[in-house]
């Protein structure tokens, strides 16, 4: 276990945060060798020795990972099924709290500093700055208009113009405005399923989130479609900042700043994308990438 | 090109014969057993079918806007120009469609109806009874009186002339307030009474209600705890005795109160028995129409001279601001302002009312089936010219009329048990489904609930009557003495209206005081309002009501809706759960937005499947709303406003469309008579039934088609 603490590199820069800092001093050698692969950005996210447990502590499902998320880039979570990327992925917004025994029993997640799973925190806040797109696109049977405008109203904005210009921006940031301009009144059901993925990414964006949660968006949609959302989210990069989680390792080699690889329950690798995939530290990340296993 | 031959040794082409008998045996029993029941319900379903639609045929819509009637089967003598108001003759043609060639000679007779209108100025005077069929006659007028006239003299009126036995004081005073009715011949004679003085010490008793009832006249102080219960008049109920008090009694209240022989049960701490002589007076009171004081009534009145319209409470004084508008038939009006000289009558006019008879002959004896109403209104209309010969009747409880009141009934009963079952089974099934954690307890939870749905229906009857109807607690004044629990809640004041007062009957009789002089009282110490007594929540139960069937039978249904509920939510895809709570939506937020909109389809439908369910019951409203007959609808005959009304309809007992067929089927004499009434009964009520099964069956396909996800 600490050979693969040890092996993780820091992606934090210098002297911006004390706790990077204190872990540097854990991991010295990591330190010196790996370049920082994001040096123009700050960090958003700090996941730092995280544990957690499905079942009040018996098991833990993930076990000591950390590694810091830079804004306003694409950080992907690549491994084989069930090594715990999409349980990482929602433990950041908090959607685990759905499960009734599942705790984090270790370590904290920290957004912008704040350790979201501190008492003050709520977690209906924290949501709203942290979005999510789900890996079966799920609008509403309602319309398009009104899926894109739900956040909104649930926060409490009723404003007509408030809203329509909100909704305009969150589709045409998600290159959906010109395909559905004409029909958003028309059942959001009755779009192809990646317009419908690209409208649930519209929607999360809608509430102008900091960050977007993406848990295999592209898993239930054609090669076509699939192109299309990975175009999208690298224009989104540019706003918010994206953590996606992916079966297809080409997927995170294209549209990914950074790439982590999770291995039951454990980070094995985290490091800028062309690093992974060119030339992985580890053996058991090459093996994965070359499909030699999972 | 012909088929080769196939070889004789394939093992698949061996006979099986023995194997194929049974097979074939098997299929037949399977095919008798579907078509015995096919037939059975054929046998039934057609049955009904045959039968009741010529009822239905020959009734037409009065089948379903009449209420159940008593029909009278009355024979009777040719006879010519028999007049009938239009709207009754109409009536007697539908039930006796198959004589309708004895009719004959049938042609319009108008009649004129003389009717005066008159105002009434403020202040007058008129007695009880006039003021009743004031009201009565004129639809909308209800006076909600404040005093009473105690002075001017109230008119009673005797058919015959009646002999009455007066003792001593009350003649004296009787001779004092009414001389002009007192003979100068009375026959006196004296016999001896024995009185009894008696001390009660403070404290509080048990008592029964014909010690109570003996006790009220009488000058003694007391407050009782509870009402008595009219189903239950031997129910022991607590008296408050405050303070020790003596007073003389006559024998009979002495016995009834007091004596341990007689089942009296208060205890005395003295008594003593005063030798007591009276004299009383013998003399007759001519028949006619007497005018006395209102003490004088109250005299007569123990003694047998009833007054049709007057009390000896005395005349109901006008309060209205404005003069009143009322109209009255022209024959009364006469009569009304004669027996009322303190009625300040202007504007009279008189105008003619035309109404439109029938007159008809009958050209043989006939046997001719009457409802009620137009038996009353034909032997009404021909009283005069004796027209109307009956020679023979017989009357068949519920036969005639319609089932109006049942399908209200039931249907009132169904939107009450809806309201109760959706607003609790939507809440139990969000909280189960969406709130509950999973675990043991809820598990255990949810399988008693499933349980509910496979007791019997007379079992959840029972138990409505245990609880709704028996126990469930309720707003009241006066806490029934059936009452398991008593909790006050705060002191209520009444309007010093005497009609309200009287309604709510004092149970303070402090030195006999009257509804009059606690009014005067309150007026006096200038108040408009006073109080009379404390609001409680009594545990007494509604009684047999709407309220508890509707109550019962929710319950009863519960389970269904709680599934079906529980079902229609969880088909609602998780993931929208997730979208709306990762936009940061509360737990309610995304249940209101984002999953019941979407379980609701589901639900309409389990609830119109509840519907039909609960539609059908018996056992349950058995004990707890439904009554064999009752004239009136529910909301018929209530004398409140506001919530009160409310209140009092939902306290209403009602007749219900299974219950009316149990009683058709079951319980009355069955004859040639009854049975169009059974048949008409389980046919309509059938065709509701199966509308509403077919229209939820037609929904949910409708849904299914319309909403994929």
């Amino acid at each position: 276990m600490s050979t693969l603490t040890a092996v993780a590199p820091n992606v934090l820069q210098k002297g911006t945060n004390v706790d990077a800092e204190l872990n540097s001093s854990n991991s010295t050698i990591t330190m010196e060798t790996t370049p920082n692969p994001t040096p123009a950005n700050q960090t958003m996210i700090e996941i730092d020795d995280v544990s957690f447990s499905y079942d009040l502590g018996k098991t833990n499902t993930l076990r000591n990972i950390s590694l810091d998320i830079p804004e306003k880039q694409v950080t992907a979570f690549i491994g084989p099924s069930g090594c715990g990327k999409s349980t990482l992925l929602r433990c950041i917004n908090r959607m685990n709290d759905l499960v009734e025994t599942s705790r984090v029993t270790n370590g904290e997640i920290r957004i912008m500093g704040q350790d979201i799973n501190a008492k003050s925190v709520s977690a209906i806040e924290l949501r709203k700055q942290v979005g999510m797109v789900f890996q079966k696109y799920n609008p509403f049977p309602k319309s398009i208009y009104d899926n894109v405008a739900y956040g909104l109203r649930i926060q409490g904005i009723k404003d007509k113009s408030t809203l329509d210009e909100s909704v305009e921006r969150a589709l045409k940031g998600a290159a959906l405005w010109d395909e559905v301009k004409d029909r958003l009144k028309d059942s959001a059901l009755g779009l192809s399923g990646g317009q419908q993925q690209r409208l649930c990414i519209a929607r999360a964006t809608a509430v102008r989130p900091k960050v977007i949660l993406m848990d295999e968006p592209c898993s239930a949609l054609d090669p076509i479609a699939t192109a299309k959302v990975e175009e999208l989210i690298t224009e989104l990069r540019r706003d918010f900042t994206i953590v996606i989680v992916t079966h297809s390792m080409q997927q995170a080699s294209r549209i990914s700043n950074n790439t982590a690889f999770f291995y039951l329950g454990e980070l094995i690798e985290y490091d800028d994308t062309n690093k992974i995939f060119s030339n992985p530290s580890i053996k058991q990340t090459e093996d994965y990438i070359s499909g030699r296993f999972g | 090109m012909s088929t080769p031959e196939a070889p004789k040794d394939n093992p698949f082409c061996k006979s099986q014969e023995s194997r194929k008998t049974q097979e074939n045996a098997i299929r037949t029993l399977f095919i008798i057993a579907t078509y015995v029941i096919l037939l059975s319900a054929a046998f039934i379903f057609g049955d009904i079918i045959i039968k009741g639609t010529p009822v239905l045929a020959s009734k037409g819509w009065s089948f379903i806007f009449k209420k159940p009637q008593t029909l009278n089967v009355i024979e009777v003598e040719k006879s010519d120009h028999i007049e009938v108001p239009v709207k009754n003759f109409d009536s007697i043609i539908e039930s006796n469609a198959k004589h309708s060639d004895l009719f004959t000679n049938i042609k319009e007779v108008q009649h004129q109806t003389n009717v005066t209108t008159f105002d009434i100025a403020p202040g007058s005077v008129i007695g009880e009874g006039y003021l009743k069929n004031l009201e009565k006659q004129n639809k909308g007028f209800y006076l909600r009186f404040d005093k009473r006239d105690t002075q001017s003299p109230v008119a009673f009126t005797l058919e015959s002339p009646k002999s009455i036995t007066l003792r001593n004081p009350e003649f004296e005073s009787l001779k004092a307030s009414a001389p002009e009715i007192v003979p100068a011949e009375v026959e006196v004679a004296e016999r001896n009474l024995s009185k009894f003085e008696v001390t009660i010490e403070e404290g509080e008793y048990p008592i029964g209600k014909s010690a109570h009832d003996a006790l009220v006249p009488t000058k003694l102080v007391f407050q009782m705890r509870q009402t008595f219960a009219d189903d239950e008049p031997d129910k022991i109920n607590q008296v408050i005795i405050p303070s020790t008090q003596t007073i003389t009694v006559e024998a009979a209240v002495y016995f009834a109160a007091f004596d341990e022989d007689e089942r009296g049960t208060l205890p005395l701490s003295a008594e003593e028995s005063i030798p007591n002589k009276i004299l009383f007076h013998t003399f007759e009171l001519p028949a006619g129409t007497h005018a006395v004081a209102p003490d004088a009534l109250a005299i007569l009145e123990k003694h047998g001279a009833n007054s049709q319209h007057n009390t000896a409470r005395g005349s109901i004084i006008f309060n209205n601001k404005k003069p009143l508008t009322l109209t009255v038939p022209s024959n009364e009006f006469e009569e009304l302002r004669k027996a009322n000289p303190g009625l300040q009558i202007s504007n009279v006019s008189n105008q003619d009312i035309a109404s439109t008879y029938i007159s008809f002959s009958l050209s043989k004896d006939a046997e001719l089936r009457f409802d009620i109403d137009d038996y009353e209104a034909i032997t009404l209309g021909n009283k005069a010219s004796g027209n109307f010969i009956p020679l023979s009747e017989k009357t068949h409880s519920y036969s005639g009329g319609g089932i109006l009141g049942p399908i209200v009934g039931t249907a009132l009963l169904v939107i009450i048990c809806m309201v109760v079952a959706l607003s609790t089974g939507i809440a139990t099934s969000v909280f189960l489904n969406e709130y509950a954690a999973k675990g043991k307890f809820i598990a255990t939870v949810r399988l008693a609930m499933l349980n509910l749905a496979g007791v019997p229906s007379i079992v959840f009857g029972l138990f409505g009557l245990g609880l709704f109807v028996i126990l469930a607690p309720t707003l009241t004044s006066q806490p029934n003495v059936e009452s398991k629990l008593i909790i006050p809640i705060a002191p209520i004041a009444s309007d010093i209206g005497a009609r309200e007062v009287e309604d709510k009957k004092i149970y303070v009789s402090e030195e006999k005081m009257g509804t009059d002089e606690v009014r005067n009282l309150a007026a006096a110490a200038g108040s408009t309002r006073f109080y009379d007594g404390w609001q409680y929540i009594s545990f007494q139960g509604w009684g047999t009501c709407m309220l508890a069937g509707g109550f019962t039978l929710a319950i009863m249904v519960l389970p269904v809706i709680i599934t079906s509920c529980e079902e229609s939510l969880s088909a609602v895809p998780m993931g929208f759960r997730e979208a709306s709570l990762a936009l940061g939506a509360t737990k309610w937020q995304s249940i209101r937005t984002a999953v019941l909109p979407y379980a609701f389809p589901g639900i309409l439908t389990a609830s119109i499947l509840g519907i039909t369910r609960v539609a059908g019951e018996t056992a349950p409203i058995m004990f707890t709303a439904a009554v064999a007959e009752r004239s009136d609808l529910p909301w018929q005959g209530i004398n409140a406003t506001g919530l009160d009304a409310f209140v009092g309809f939902l306290q209403q007992s009602v007749q219900a469309l299974p219950y009316h067929i149990y009683t058709v089927a079951g319980r009355i004499p069955q004859s040639e008579y009854t049975e169009p009434m059974q048949y008409g009964s389980v046919l309509v009520f059938m065709m509701i039934v199966m509308t509403f099964a077919a229209f939820s069956v037609w929904l949910r396909i409708r849904i299914r088609n319309k909403i994929k996800w």
